[in-house]
């Protein structure tokens, strides 16, 4: 057993120059002699490291600056500053040996030919990764196997639902049996059916390879499912990086009380004075209580109301991230 | 090597694949050969039909020349557009990423990815046309010739494929680059004559600017045997600085596309 | 009558600032209208030269003089409706036109003449090159040029009725974008563009002067050149006339049709 992370991170920055542009004809004609730049600090010092066979969850609002950070790992772009190692390869120099041992996947874009069945368009990664055929026919069966593809790969493409075709898409990327999986919304748009596949596919592929997986992804219910470990960036810094558990711990000091009643009560009754009220209907009441008075509180209500059943919850993950954000704006 | 091969090969064997999918094509383009078969060989018959020959080409040595320009416009479209086109949409949607991340040589993928099968149909009729206008010269060719005609047809294409790449390269900076392919398919077109016969200013466009001169009318001289030692090493030079200019660019492209010279 | 100049006015504002945004797409289309005559008149100046001066009774002046007037005759008369309706039937932008209060012809006429204006930037400077460089000779008289006028218009109109007939048979097949190259082959070798018609055999000249490409191109170029006889003249415009007759009806009858196939089957 290594110990070493395989994925390292320090203090790496991106910054993107743009030229500014400002409407009207006078402003583009004055941009010809002089043009105004603007640095955009896409990614601006993030650190952390991850071990071989975690799953982690790389969370962040649109534009934080997560997928600058998964480019950079996967070596399409040069940090500005710091230092990114993974499987001790610098991945901006792009070597074979690094690039075998990697796989991107992005929800929104294909990769596989559109007229073709899938089963043909493996070949390309077979002579690519040079993958020797026993161990191509060994790999491709079991990826068939695990997510149901008999029936998929000998179709054109372009007759594939969107779930069907991500799954294609994910096992042609797995073919060379890649250590490490750079997975940016892989289930962006899928029904829910069709994502809890792809979800119960990663944990698979991730528990028979020991394989390492950053995954980007805004459906929460991924991340719960399939991350231990969440890091999440805001404008390209890192905000938190822990236990899932702790960052609802951290982030939501309050807890979600609802109460359901026996006999309907007075839509006027005070309830205000038990916590925030989220939301009211004649016979239930959601309430948001801060952490430490949920004990007091529930025995004040079972004393002074018809309760017929309470439950306690934690707020919803996206309830805390988008708190989370709110919190750092 | 092998690999590269193997690649080659698996590109080559699924954009076959994928064209078989449209058989109907197959008959357009048969139709399309026919056609650019009779503006060529019509518009011969009919200037020599006034002459005996055009800027001291005979009517036969024109026709070895249309034959290297049918055969040259069929591997551009066969081999070197579909894979140009293809680079240029992966950049503009951003799957040119997935490109990068793949342990081969990325020009090399750029290159190599699409084929347009139906399109060696004029391929096949550029040689048939040259073997023609051949026989009809009844001419003593020698093997020399051969080896030299071939040899350039080589280096013709080399020349047109880095001019393309160099073209299709900044696509890394610009938007709309296709319209730079445009142009050389307008102009490409002249190249259906020997380049001699345009004045001078014309001429140097077309051979230094858009290289028509030795993708086309150099290999036709040749054929002909009427190539001078100095042409053939002007041709082979060009072909050789500019196949480097265009892995410079490209490199320079892959720097500034991640960002590196930024 | 005022409502159409308010429409018309509008079109062509709307159409000239879409032109504006391909400009690049449209200058390179300009240049291939360049180099088929150029490379046409190159060839021809060089055979003149070496069959003693002229061929056919043209000299190299005269063959320059030929290909500029030709280009400015095709640009002026282009129309690409017909590399238009492919995309419009499969794209649904039909169902667009066709809720519209007026006829679609409409709006290509707008975009026509917007284009039209445009193609002066190129079109100029490349025909004051082309002068510079190869000194045409005109033998033109003011008559000629005053005929030259309504034959320039006539053949605009020809051509545009011809584009959208040959356009519309996108209602039936899928592959018309082989027949429009069809066309235009055909079209290079009747309609002048190859060379002057009377340098081509005598059974393709027999074949040209009842098609009706050399009315649309070579007669207002040779009619402008002076090299028509009063005669010709008249037949000539007889003939563009009885051709653009034809193809308006032709228009009329496949428009109908065309609307009762596209609303049926719908796209």
């Amino acid at each position: 057993m290594t110990t070493a992370p395989v994925i390292h991170l320090h203090e790496l920055r991106k910054t993107y120059t743009i030229h500014k542009r400002e409407a009207g004809t006078r402003a583009a004609l004055r941009s010809v002699f002089h043009r105004e730049t603007r640095d955009i600090h896409a990614v601006d010092g993030i650190s952390f490291d991850l071990e071989q066979g975690e799953i982690v969850g790389f969370l962040g609002p649109n534009g934080a600056g997560k997928t600058t950070t998964l480019k950079m790992l996967s070596g399409l772009l040069y940090p500005t500053g710091g230092a990114v190692s993974v499987l001790g390869y610098e991945p901006f120099r792009r070597e074979n040996a690094y690039l075998r041992q990697i796989a991107l996947v992005m929800g929104q874009r294909n990769q596989l030919n559109w007229d073709i069945p899938a089963v043909d368009s493996y070949e390309v990664n077979r002579a690519i990764y040079e993958i020797p055929e026993a161990q191509f026919r060994a790999t491709l069966d079991e990826l068939i196997d695990l997510l149901d593809l008999a029936d998929l790969i000998t179709k054109p493409v372009r007759n594939l639902s969107l779930g069907e075709r991500m799954r294609v898409e994910i096992a042609g990327v797995l073919l060379h049996r890649p250590k490490i999986l750079f997975l940016d919304e892989p289930t962006i748009g899928l029904d829910v059916t069709a994502q809890r596949r792809i979800r119960d596919f990663i944990a698979e592929y991730n528990h028979r390879y020991n394989a390492t997986v950053l995954l980007t992804s805004h459906y929460m219910a991924d991340v719960e499912a399939l991350c231990r470990r969440v890091i999440v960036i805001h404008h390209g810094q890192l905000l938190f990086d822990g236990a899932l558990a702790t960052l609802v711990e951290r982030f939501s000091p309050h807890k979600t009380v609802i109460v359901d009643f026996a006999e309907r009560v007075a839509l006027s009754a005070e309830m205000d004075c038990y916590g925030s009220v989220v939301k009211r209907t004649p016979d239930q009441v959601v309430l948001s209580i801060p952490k430490a008075a949920v004990a007091a509180t529930t025995s004040h209500l079972l004393a002074d109301l018809p309760v017929s059943d309470l439950t306690i919850e934690d707020p919803s993950i996206e309830a805390v991230i988008e708190q989370v954000f709110n919190a750092n704006n | 090597m092998r690999r590269y091969l193997t690649l080659f090969s698996t590109f080559l064997r699924l954009s076959v694949l994928g064209e078989l999918e449209y058989r109907a094509n197959f008959w357009v383009q048969i139709l399309e050969s026919i056609l650019s078969l009779t503006v060529a060989v019509g518009g011969i018959i009919i200037v020599f039909d006034h002459t005996a020959t055009l800027g001291d080409w005979s009517a036969n040595q024109l026709l070895a020349l249309v034959g290297v320009y049918i055969m040259i416009g069929g591997v551009i479209t066969f081999a070197i557009d579909p894979s140009m086109q293809r680079f240029m949409q992966d950049v503009q949607k951003g799957t040119f990423d997935f490109v990068l991340t793949k342990p081969v040589d990325a020009q090399f993928m750029a290159s190599t990815r699409q084929f347009q099968l139906w399109k060696l149909i004029d391929v096949v009729l550029g040689l048939a046309i040259i073997g023609w206008a051949l026989w009809r010269m009844q001419a003593q060719i020698t093997i020399l010739q051969i080896v030299l005609a071939a040899l350039l047809l080589g280096i013709g294409m080399v020349i047109v494929y880095s001019f393309w790449m160099i073209l299709g390269t900044m696509a890394f900076w610009m938007i709309r680059v296709d319209n730079m392919f445009q142009i050389f398919n307008a102009m490409f077109v002249a190249g259906r004559w020997p380049v001699n016969i345009y004045p001078t200013g014309l001429r140097a466009v077309l051979t230094f600017v858009v290289p028509i001169a030795f993708a086309v009318t150099v290999p036709a001289e040749a054929l002909i045997g009427r190539i001078t030692p100095t042409t053939f090493a002007l041709a082979f030079g060009v072909g050789i600085g500019l196949f480097v200019v265009a892995r410079l660019f490209w490199r320079y492209g892959i720097r500034s596309y991640s960002g590196a010279s930024a | 009558m005022s409502e159409w100049l308010a429409i018309y006015t509008a079109q062509t504002k709307r159409a000239f600032a879409v032109w504006l945004q391909y400009r690049a797409a449209a200058i390179i289309w300009m240049i291939g209208f360049i180099v088929q005559p150029l490379m046409y008149l190159v060839v021809w100046t060089t055979v003149a030269e070496s069959s003693g001066g002229s061929v056919g009774g043209y000299t190299p002046s005269d063959f320059a003089a030929y290909y500029i007037v030709l280009m400015i005759v095709d640009q002026v008369t282009y129309t690409w409706v017909q590399h238009e309706f492919d995309y419009r039937v499969r794209e649904g932008e039909f169902s667009r036109l066709l809720l519209l209060p007026i006829h679609p012809i409409h709006e290509d006429v707008a975009d026509n003449i917007s284009y039209k204006v445009l193609t002066l930037i190129v079109l100029v400077p490349a025909v004051i090159l082309m002068m510079w460089f190869f000194n045409p000779t005109f033998n033109t008289t003011w008559q000629n040029a005053a005929l030259f006028v309504p034959a320039v218009f006539i053949s605009f109109w020809l051509r545009f009725f011809m584009g959208w007939v040959l356009g519309m048979l996108a209602f039936w097949t899928t592959r018309i974008a082989a027949l429009i190259r069809m066309y235009s082959v055909i079209k290079l070798f009747f309609s002048g563009r190859l060379a002057p018609l009377t340098l081509l055999p005598p059974v393709l000249f027999a074949v040209a002067r009842v098609l009706p490409f050399m009315w649309e191109l070579a007669f207002p170029v040779e009619l402008f050149l002076g090299r028509l006889s009063a005669d010709e003249i008249w037949l000539g415009f007889g003939m563009q006339l009885l051709w653009t007759g034809i193809m308006f009806i032709a228009f009329r009858l496949m428009w109908r049709r065309a609307v009762r196939r596209y609303t049926a089957f719908g796209s």
